[in-house]
């Protein structure tokens, strides 16, 4: 995804360590984002062994309630984020009835190829709702700079890192300390062990589910308060979350927030050194990198 | 008769009866142009129908016969499409000579990227394809002076032309269409008798099993994944003289991507007969839901009916089409 107001130098600025350190904290910024899209499918995946091709579809619906929220009702879209991951999750429950109860365990083709189905329908019926224009979301921070010292940030990024970093502590937090999230874990680890101590794992599966889906939601209000949004961005971020989430290490909540972060990193230092048009192509490279030598990613997630 | 001889002598009876069928389809589909109440436009629906049933046997041979499932064929349709394209508009190259051209360079990208992503299991092959694709479509959008950018490449129009294989009317890509067809009818028949094809299979099947009986796992991909390539390249030749353009998004584009898996997965993955079946209807479907969605005013309606065949087929007829009839005959 192309970064606006991002990346640019500064007039009269000439250092290449300043430009080099500018690049480095709006890629955080920006790659911060794309951690929280991304976590939600690590998590499906380090469950169930679900690859939801459709996750972008449902940052798309979270994108298009903050346009709702703040078009049509002139609310701020920062304050509808629990009902967009509610909204979201709901469609994630929906999707996991009807279509991934069928293959969690198994990263198969069918189950790839359900999933690109689901992202089709969704995308198709979100054209035919909202239209196939770009629409953007009015935010209190959205198109405001802040300047700290020689650098300036996109102040609705700079609230998107804090709400990303928030999220993602959170979810970690979920995971490692609460009863459900060791039954979460549990079931990742080994079903039937899980059932045997009385874990019931078709619930568990639904839960986890839901909350891989609502963070996805959540991320896109988030996401629509600087990033236009069109029917078609679904698939379009679904790059970024893969290369996030294989760099990271699929299944590792952290990892994949960190993977997130390089990817908007190296992004940012591409648009300044090469070409912005071009800022994906290092990402593709490195993906490919990973899957031929460290496919579990830095963070050592799951393989299949 | 023993059990076992009548037995053969059924199948081979069956298999006599739909090779007559099949001969009565291409006969038919071979006289189509002569016939006087059919116009151009049914034509170039048939010949779209051909186009796309042929790239879905070319994806067919590497999904469904070796189940590596590749989400990113448009890479070798587009290198096939782009370098046919370039040679011919800058260097006067023949589409004739071109097409090998493109065939050999996607081979090349083929054999690069299994030797990346081939040794290692599971998804990772499926991500890769994705990657390599969209790294293609920024690509091309950027280096304008060689692929025309975003708006494409058109191919320089001669008129109707052997050497140049142009024509202003569809019936000699009728024919180019249904020579290239049944070619690959025949190829993926004589790959599933084959011992090459038996090995693709068995690896498909149980990856670890096949590795303990002795067979090679990583080159017996590799090769199957050259040889789709080569398929989907050289079919690109009919795609891109028949359409005369190219572009960034519908050689390299998830959706095409997602058009060139349909004709197999909606006819029956892995038999010779399903992409012919399944080609058909796709064409069939998208034809009348672009011309019902133009009169609802929705745009791009076949992508919604394409979702929904994926989902059904895949979660109610995972065998496809000629997997119901053939359940259905026993």
């Amino acid at each position: 995804m192309r970064e606006w107001g991002t990346g640019q130098p500064m007039a009269g600025a000439e250092n290449a360590m300043f430009l080099a350190l500018q690049a480095i904290l709006s890629g955080i910024l920006v790659g911060s984002v794309y951690g929280i899209l991304a976590i939600g499918l690590s998590l499906a995946f380090g469950v169930m062994r679900i690859i939801n091709f459709a996750h972008g579809e449902l940052v798309m619906y979270g994108m298009f309630a903050g346009v709702v929220a703040s078009k049509t009702f002139g609310i701020e879209p920062l304050l509808i984020l629990p009902l967009s991951f509610l909204l979201a999750g709901l469609v994630g429950v929906v999707q996991y009835q009807l279509v991934f109860r069928h293959f969690v365990g198994h990263a198969t083709l069918q189950q790839l190829l359900a999933a690109i189905g689901c992202a089709l329908v969704l995308q198709m019926i979100a054209q035919i709702v909202f239209g196939a224009d770009a629409r953007t979301a009015q935010s209190a921070f959205t198109g405001k700079y802040t300047v700290i010292g020689p650098f300036f940030f996109a102040q609705a990024q700079v609230v998107a890192f804090i709400i990303a970093l928030t999220t993602t502590l959170a979810v970690a937090y979920l995971l490692s300390a609460t009863a459900w999230g060791k039954a979460v874990r549990a079931v990742a680890d080994d079903v039937e062990a899980a059932e045997i101590v009385g874990i019931s794992a078709s619930s568990i599966n639904i839960g986890a589910f839901a909350l891989s889906a609502g963070l996805a939601g959540l991320a896109g209000t988030v996401l629509v308060t600087y990033f236009p949004v069109s029917p078609s961005i679904g698939l379009a971020v679904m790059p970024i979350i893969i290369i996030a989430t294989t760099i990271g290490g699929l299944g590792s909540i952290g990892g994949t927030f960190i993977g997130g972060i390089l990817c908007g990193v190296i992004q940012q230092m591409t648009a300044m050194l090469w070409n912005s048009a071009l800022q994906d192509v290092p990402l593709y490279a490195l993906l490919l990198v990973f899957i031929a030598l460290r496919p579990t990613g830095l963070f050592g997630g799951r393989s299949e | 008769m023993t059990r076992e001889a009548v037995a053969t002598a059924e199948h081979e009876a069956a298999a006599t009866r739909s090779g007559w069928l099949l001969f009565a389809t291409v006969a038919l589909i071979a006289v189509l142009p002569l016939l006087p109440f059919i116009n151009n436009y049914i034509l170039s629906a048939v010949v779209r129908a051909l186009v796309f049933i042929a790239l879905g046997q070319a994806w067919n041979i590497v999904a469904g016969i070796g189940g590596l499932l590749s989400l990113g064929h448009g890479v070798f349709l587009g290198i096939g499409c782009y370098t046919m394209g370039i040679l011919f508009n800058r260097y006067g190259v023949s589409p004739w000579l071109g097409v090998w051209a493109g065939v050999a360079l996607a081979v090349a990208v083929a054999a690069a990227m299994g030797a990346l992503t081939l040794r290692i299991r599971g998804v990772f092959f499926a991500l890769a394809t994705v990657a390599v694709s969209l790294a293609l479509v920024q690509l091309s959008r950027h280096f304008v002076d060689l692929t025309g950018g975003a708006d494409g490449l058109a191919l320089r129009f001669t008129g109707t032309s052997f050497w140049a294989a142009q024509s202003r009317t569809p019936a000699p890509f009728l024919y180019a269409g249904l020579a290239v067809v049944c070619m690959y009818y025949w190829i993926t028949k004589r790959l599933l008798a084959s011992s090459f094809g038996l090995t693709m299979m068995a690896v498909r099947d149980d990856e670890t099993a096949a590795a303990a009986a002795g067979v090679a796992v990583f080159r017996t991909k590799m090769l199957g994944l050259m040889l789709s390539a080569a398929m989907t390249a050289f079919a690109s030749g009919l795609y891109v003289q028949f359409y005369m353009a190219i572009d960034p998004e519908s050689a390299f584009g998830l959706s095409q991507a997602i058009q060139l898996q349909l004709p197999a997965l909606l006819g029956g993955i892995g038999t010779a007969l399903g992409p012919v079946v399944g080609g058909a209807i796709m064409i069939f479907c998208s034809e009348l839901t672009n011309w019902a969605g133009t009169k609802a005013g929705i745009e791009g309606a076949d992508l919604l009916v394409y979702g929904l065949i994926l989902l059904i087929v895949v979660l109610r007829a995972p065998q496809g089409v000629v997997g119901l009839f053939a359940r259905g005959s026993k």
